[in-house]
């Protein structure tokens, strides 16, 4: 390889008379020393504002990490009376007296669980309607508007849904609904039963109705996020072997979303399970277990919310507390399993 | 085989790579490369997509360490001074190996921000002084004349080729010693691509700068050195008429001649 | 070409229940707001804006509600707003690739959908039980909690929205990490943030569950931390549940405020979150 100044014709032209714009750049006066030292007494400083600020950070991770944890130790300490009292039969026992001190988890995870079953009933189809309408069949200028207010449907609070539902919804439930539903299914063997009993307008089925209603927005927006991961190129073969856009949702976009889908539904159901006010006011707060659909009942939220400020006693206390873990143990499980499909359709579409 | 670095007396090497290799996860993506960059010339890489030539500019300033699994072994010697070494103070090798980007990226802020915002960091300057030298960083990117009178608009509204030189001229404000350019030219039209390259031409006088590139009469147009890499490895390297005009390795002139890559 | 038919109607009678799904859902945000405005508009005074709270089978107004409402919604918002923020900000630049990072995401998952009454317990139980007496202070740490991990999952989200290179950039000045995050990385997802901030605003501002047995009720004005404090939701939650009309009204007209603002701030978190700063 040759040792010499390169002789190409550019570097010809340069030359010591050469003036460019950098010819008058006012350099700083410290030779070039001075300002490394300067340089890396400055970064040192910054170093060590970075070093706190990356110590700031992750002490609020762990926060974050520890709040989990400590709600989760916190409920569990505060049930020990109760689980002392009770231990197991705490789950299958259906007795509440608060007087007697015996208290029974049955009918409160009864009413949970019967009630998130009768809003999925009622959030699923609807809200899967509602997203294909969206991404589907919805004129576009409409798209935003519409997608917009379902998403407001979303961010009303639940204490709305639940005084909405008491003095709109349940009036009109005793008044036309229900009687309507007990005099047809009369004659019915398994509907009867599920349709018995005076027509009290609050109940199970009032306060399922009311929590499908609050969970389909969920179950709409996440599931037309999920179908808009569906690339177009898919969608468009199949309308160009003659697919009606039924068909196309029925066979590409059903299909390659599923688990999101799931997902989606998970998330809702999650929710539902959870929900405390809007169901409180409606679900009529009876200690039972009711064959009927239509008969007074109640959730572990609601039980939490309408006793535990009256709650007298250790134990008393301690079994609602025990009904709050209760609580969050499943839906712990529901939400994790959501996420667990949710993240596996954000892979793919990342992918 | 290997063509050796250029060690003359009045052409002293600012950065010196040793024998370096450098692994994404368990892929070898440069293989036992050395070579030096002389002092205040342009040198060009050149190759194919893939060949490593991206990858050994972002080792100059370490920009790898940003990401995981990445590592470098060898040596890469600033005058004279490993900056492989653990110990060494990324910041500050970053403020004296600049670095502009194959897409503008012009901070979210008014374009004199984002020319002071370095320089305040590392000096503090009285007002007239600060604009003195944002003044100075925009003159010496030839961008002055088109910014001055919008100097507190959004960077984000100049056009492509006037960010790019934006963006220079940020990484001139903090008066590096060496510029790095990774394929600065491939987002921009011709006649910004053409005052690019007459700025890196200017900017030589000053600084050591290696240059990133696709396109072959551009290595050709700004270049004084060119590198020749393939599959990782560096197959040629020399004064750039030589390069193109006599290549030693057949690889390098099939490469030149557009036989492949 | 029977078969055509077939699918055809079957098409147009999907077509239909989708059509049928959207108007349904619909129709009940209109009953909704509908009774609503209603209901709460015949309640509407200067008296609901000035006078505290009554007791039973009185006139009165909201005042002392919509104080602590006020209070507690903004305190929360103060203490929980940069914990999330910070913590987002390890994990979308600090530990992006570290496994805790993973797990206070998902971790953070399940906080964002566990049940608000459940945060309640846990706060019941670490302070109240703890101080003795229910307080503001208690019902602050509620919402904060609440707060946590919607400013926390929008922070990661608009952080790892930010291109790569743009904090290559940063760092290719040798800026530090933390002037990076903080000079460069804040601002061009300065929309995002203070979309969710607001969403934050919006979903803690309504919340009711946690407030019960945490900052409870207090029927007169004030402003000690250190005592029980009204708050919109859970006044809304006892008049409703009364038997007396003047409460029953006031409710009403409570609902539709908390409402009114609820999907003012979310409206304008959408608005907002339309308006990239940064592509």
């Amino acid at each position: 390889m040759t040792a010499t100044q390169p002789v190409l014709e550019k570097s010809g032209a340069r030359g010591p008379a050469k003036e460019g714009p950098m010819a008058d750049i006012a350099w700083s006066n410290m030779p070039a020393d001075a300002a490394q030292t300067d340089r890396a007494r400055v970064l040192k400083k910054l170093g060590l504002h970075d070093a706190l600020f990356r110590k700031l950070t992750f002490s609020a991770a762990i926060v974050v990490l520890l709040l989990l944890g400590g709600v989760i130790l916190s409920l569990v300490q505060g049930s020990l009376p109760a689980i002392k009292a009770f231990g197991f039969g705490f789950l299958t026992s259906q007795a509440w007296n608060p007087v007697s001190e015996i208290f029974g988890a049955t009918p409160a995870i009864y009413g949970t669980v019967v009630t998130s079953l009768i809003a999925m009933m009622l959030a699923v189809p609807v809200g899967l309607g509602v997203a294909v309408f969206l991404t589907e069949l919805c004129p576009h200028p409409l798209r935003r508007p519409i997608g917009m207010a379902i998403e407001l449907l979303a961010g009303i609070p639940s204490i709305i849904y639940g005084i909405w539902g008491l003095f709109m919804l349940a009036p009109f439930l005793q008044q036309y609904a229900q009687p309507a539903l007990i005099s047809a299914f009369a004659d019915v063997p398994v509907l009867s039963t599920l349709f018995a009993g005076p027509p009290y307008g609050i109940g199970i089925m009032t306060a399922g109705l009311i929590l499908g209603v609050m969970v389909l927005p969920f179950i709409a927006s996440i599931s037309r996020d999920v179908f808009d991961t569906v690339p177009p190129v898919l969608k468009e073969a199949a309308s160009g072997v003659g697919c009606t856009t039924w068909e196309v949702v029925r066979h590409v976009v059903l299909p390659y979303t599923k688990t999101g889908v799931i997902g989606g539904v998970m998330l809702g159901l999650g929710r539902a399970l959870g929900e405390t006010m809007a169901v409180t006011f409606v679900i009529g707060n009876a200690h039972k277990i009711s064959g009927s659909l239509i008969a007074p009942g109640t959730t572990i939220s609601a039980t939490i919310a309408n006793e535990f400020t009256e709650a007298v006693g250790d134990v008393y206390t301690s079994a609602l507390i025990e009904l709050g873990l209760i609580l969050f143990v499943i839906t712990f499980f529901v939400l994790a399993f959501a996420r667990l499909l949710l993240t596996r359709i954000e892979r793919k579409e990342g992918a | 085989m290997m063509a050796t670095p250029v060690p003359t007396a009045d052409l002293p090497n600012k950065i010196t790579v040793r024998n370096l290799d450098f692994f994404y996860g368990d892929h070898r993506a440069l293989k036992d490369v050395t070579i030096g960059l002389p002092t205040n010339r342009v040198t060009a890489f050149i190759g194919p997509s893939g060949c490593g030539k991206s990858t050994l500019l972002r080792v100059l300033n370490r920009m790898y360490d940003l990401y995981p699994k990445q590592r470098a072994e060898g040596e890469v010697l600033l005058d004279g001074e490993n900056i492989l070494d653990p110990r060494v103070d990324l910041n500050l090798l970053r403020a004296r190996v600049g670095m502009v980007f194959q897409k503008p990226t012009p901070f979210p802020m008014s374009i004199y921000d984002n020319i002071a915002f370095g320089i305040r960091l590392y000096e503090k300057l009285s007002k007239s002084a600060l604009n003195q030298r944002v003044e100075d960083a925009l003159r010496g990117a030839a961008l002055w004349d088109e910014v001055k009178d919008k100097l507190h608009m959004s960077g984000l509204g100049l056009s492509g080729g006037q960010q790019q030189r934006l963006c220079i001229a940020r990484s001139v404000a903090i008066q590096p010693e060496v510029i790095l350019f990774d394929e600065p030219c491939s987002a921009l039209d011709p006649i910004s691509t053409a005052k690019v390259e007459e700025l890196i031409d200017e900017l030589s006088e000053r600084y050591t700068i290696a240059i990133v590139t696709h396109n072959m009469q551009q290595a050709v147009r700004v270049s004084d050195y060119t590198a020749f890499m393939y599959l990782g490895e560096l197959v040629e390297f020399g004064e750039t008429d030589a390069v193109f005009a006599n290549p030693r390795e057949k690889r390098t002139q099939d490469y030149i001649t557009g036989r492949f890559g | 070409m029977s078969l055509y038919y077939k699918r055809r109607n079957v098409n147009a009678t999907a077509t239909m229940l989708c059509w049928g799904a959207a108007i349904f859902s619909l129709s009940w945000l209109v009953m909704i707001l509908g009774a609503l405005v209603f209901e709460g508009a015949k309640g509407l005074s200067l008296d609901v804006f000035t006078q505290n709270t009554p007791p039973p089978g009185s006139a009165g107004g909201l005042l002392n509600a919509m104080a602590g409402s006020l209070i507690m919604t903004v305190m929360g918002v103060v203490v929980g707003a940069p914990l999330g923020m910070l913590a987002g900000t390890y994990m979308a630049e600090y530990g992006r690739h570290s496994k805790l990072t993973v797990v206070i995401r998902f971790i953070n998952d399940i906080l964002l959908s566990a049940p608000s009454i459940v945060i309640g317990l846990f706060v019941y139980t670490v302070l109240v039980a703890r101080m003795g007496h229910f307080s503001a202070v208690a019902g602050v740490a509620a919402l904060s909690i609440l707060v946590i991990p919607i400013v926390l999952r929008t922070t990661e989200d608009m952080l790892l929205l930010l291109p790569g290179s743009l904090r290559e950039a940063a760092s290719a000045l040798g800026l530090p990490r933390s002037y990076l995050i903080q000079r460069v990385a804040y601002r061009a997802a300065k929309s995002g943030l203070v979309t969710g901030l607001l969403l934050a605003v919006a979903r803690v501002s309504g919340e009711t569950a946690p407030l019960l047995f945490t900052s409870l009720n207090n029927q007169f004005w004030s402003l000690d931390l250190n005592a029980p404090m009204a708050s919109l939701p859970v006044v809304i939650f006892q008049f409703a549940l009364s038997p007396y009309k003047d409460w029953q009204q006031l409710a009403w007209t409570g609902a539709l405020l908390v409402t009114a603002t609820v999907l003012v701030l979310s409206i304008i978190a959408r608005a907002l979150s339309r308006q990239r700063t940064y592509k």
